[in-house]
């Protein structure tokens, strides 16, 4: 299985309407098997979806996404993990270990509602 | 006793100013870890404060300057200040939200640098007006600035309200349809169908089973009852286009079920009541096709109830850059791209040219564009060819700003002429104030003729 994480400076980067990297991961059982990085400069959220499309990527992990583009990679039927915060490598290993939800690699504001949620007073 | 310093303002004073105001601020260690973080940027990012304190700036903030072109990376860099840059934030609800943003460096009182401030205002608001301004310009899906076209939009809700038949004419790829699908989206048929039908495109025998459909064995192969248009539409709005088409045995049938609004179907015996809106539009002048009698004068007069004449594009090229913008939002919508807009010398290849195809032409170019730019700015080469053969010409060899100059030459002339020169006339028709009018036909240069729209209407009254 293919999973790719948008980086920048070996963290997740910020925002991946505007990420420039992407590092492909290949995982058999559980492992990562092999990684490299390729150049992800398109910008439009058709090409940004096809080119994870053509790279076969099963699973996003990113950090902020709009809308527009998550909608986009969704209807290629790839599946988002995103707001995503932290180190690159230690991203891979919570999702080789099944933790990458936890608290730890959430972008501040982005867990539950109930956790994370600013509330508006009126 | 008289006090020889001012009060000191106690530091509390300064959090509760950093607490009202409706600019988001927060402040930033060397570590890029944010230290402080006011109540406005809590509601515009939508991140509680003490969620937000010592995480790293980049992942609260979540901009697209952050990995590009950080702003506040540049103001501790170099040491200066930035003010208003417009960039978006995305919130957690996937939300863009526009922002402006500002940054300086945090100093003590020595002058040592602690970190960074920025500042951001939430857009949302600003942009939401803007749009609404850009509504009052924009009727269904046709956009203008152009005087002609804003009367067209202004009696526009009043005629569609009105269930009377309406006539549309203008040449070819004006609008004619988009104005009268607008008609039915305004009217209270809306909700109901709207068919249209291309008079032209069909034979008279085709076409009359097309609009009022035929019964079992009204002819070979007719083996069970077929609904034509009419009935198709019923309740809602039918669309004759190309009515200048018509044949002349074909115009008394049509005339027949506008009178009575009740027609056959092919083959039928009773007729079938009709409740439908009719709009008709052709490319033609009909009244000049009624004088060579190419055209019936009863049925010009029975469809010619509410006439709307949609100007072609070369009489109002200021609406040129507004009808880019609007196809290049559409265009990036439809195909998921992000062209960000024109530049200035694709704008003003397109502003001289003469469009016979009119906005569907300009339209075309931009999709041809679209091919060859995916994203960035659209520019000269992305162009069809035949607009790019003008660059050859010498008023766009020139410099930009002459380029410019030309064209607005050209749709001040256009204008004066379609008011027989009237300066007056032709100020309101291009929307500017008369003494405008005057300075920049004499910075242009314009030669006017010795004949005046005003001396000749004293004539007549």
């Amino acid at each position: 299985m293919k999973v790719a994480l948008t980086v920048w400076e070996n963290r997740i980067s910020p925002l991946f309407d505007c990420a420039r990297t992407l590092l492909i991961v290949d995982i058999t059982d559980q492992t990562a098997t092999n990684r490299y990085f390729e150049p992800f400069h398109c910008e439009s959220p058709s090409s940004r979806a096809a080119k994870l499309s053509d790279l076969k990527v099963q699973v996003l992990v990113c950090g902020a996404v709009s809308d527009l583009f998550a909608n986009m990679i969704e209807a290629h039927g790839i599946r988002i993990i995103p707001f995503v915060a932290g180190a690159v490598d230690e991203v891979i290993d919570a999702y080789l270990t099944g933790t990458i939800s936890s608290s730890k690699f959430q972008m501040p504001g982005c867990g539950t509602a109930r956790d994370n949620g600013y509330r508006k007073k009126n | 006793m008289k006090k020889d310093k001012p009060d000191q303002i106690p530091n509390h004073v300064t959090d509760i100013i950093l607490e009202s105001v409706s600019d988001g601020v927060f402040t930033v260690d060397h570590e890029w870890r944010i230290t402080s973080f006011n109540h406005a940027a809590e509601e515009i990012t939508g991140v509680p404060r003490d969620k937000a304190l010592g995480k790293y700036c980049w992942s609260v903030f979540r901009s697209n300057m952050c990995e590009i072109d950080c702003a506040l990376r540049r103001t501790m860099k170099e040491g200066k200040r930035f003010v208003d840059t417009a960039a978006y934030i995305v919130d957690s609800k996937k939300r863009r939200i526009p922002v402006v943003v500002s940054t300086s460096l945090l100093k003590d009182e020595s002058g040592i640098v602690l970190g960074g401030v920025e500042t951001f205002r939430d857009m949302s608001l600003v942009d939401e007006l803007r749009r609404e301004l850009d509504a009052r310009y924009q009727v269904g899906d046709m956009v203008s600035r152009s005087p002609s076209m804003h009367r067209i939009f202004t009696i526009l809700p009043q005629v569609a309200q009105s269930d009377s038949t309406v006539l549309i004419q203008g040449e070819t790829g004006t609008g004619k349809e988009l104005l009268s699908r607008a008609i039915h989206e305004l009217s209270p048929r809306r909700g109901k169908p709207f068919i249209a039908i291309n008079c032209g495109a069909f034979p008279d025998t085709l076409l009359e089973s097309e609009l009022f459909g035929y019964k079992a064995g009204a002819f070979t192969n007719a083996t069970k009852d077929k609904p034509g248009r009419f009935a198709a539409a019923e309740g809602g709005t039918i669309l004759l286009d190309e009515i200048g088409d018509l044949s002349a045995a074909f115009q008394v049938r049509l005339l027949r079920v506008l009178q009575e609004r009740t027609f056959q179907p092919l083959g039928g015996t009773k007729s079938v009541k009709a409740n439908v809106r009719v709009i008709a539009s052709a490319n033609k002048n009909l009244a000049g096709m009624v004088k060579k009698g190419t055209f019936r004068q009863d049925l010009f007069y029975r469809i010619n109830v509410v006439r709307l004449d949609l100007p072609p594009l070369r009489e109002r090229k200021e609406d040129v850059p507004m009808l880019v913008e609007h196809f290049i939002a559409r265009l990036n919508r439809l195909r998921g791209r992000s062209v960000t807009g024109i530049s200035q010398k694709a704008l003003a290849l397109l502003l001289s040219h003469d469009y016979p195809g009119n906005i569907r032409e300009l339209e075309n170019s931009i999709e041809h564009a679209f091919v060859l730019c995916p994203d960035g700015e659209i520019e000269p080469h992305c162009l069809p060819d035949n607009l790019r053969a003008l660059v050859s010409r010498p008023t766009t060899n020139a410099k930009i700003d002459t380029a410019l100059q030309s064209v607005e030459a050209q749709v001040i002339l256009d204008a004066l002429k379609r008011n027989k020169f009237n300066r007056l006339e032709a100020a309101r028709d291009l929307g500017i104030h008369k003494s405008t009018l005057f300075r920049k036909i004499k910075m242009l240069g314009i030669d006017l003729p010795k004949i005046d729209g005003r001396t000749k209407r004293k004539r007549v009254h």
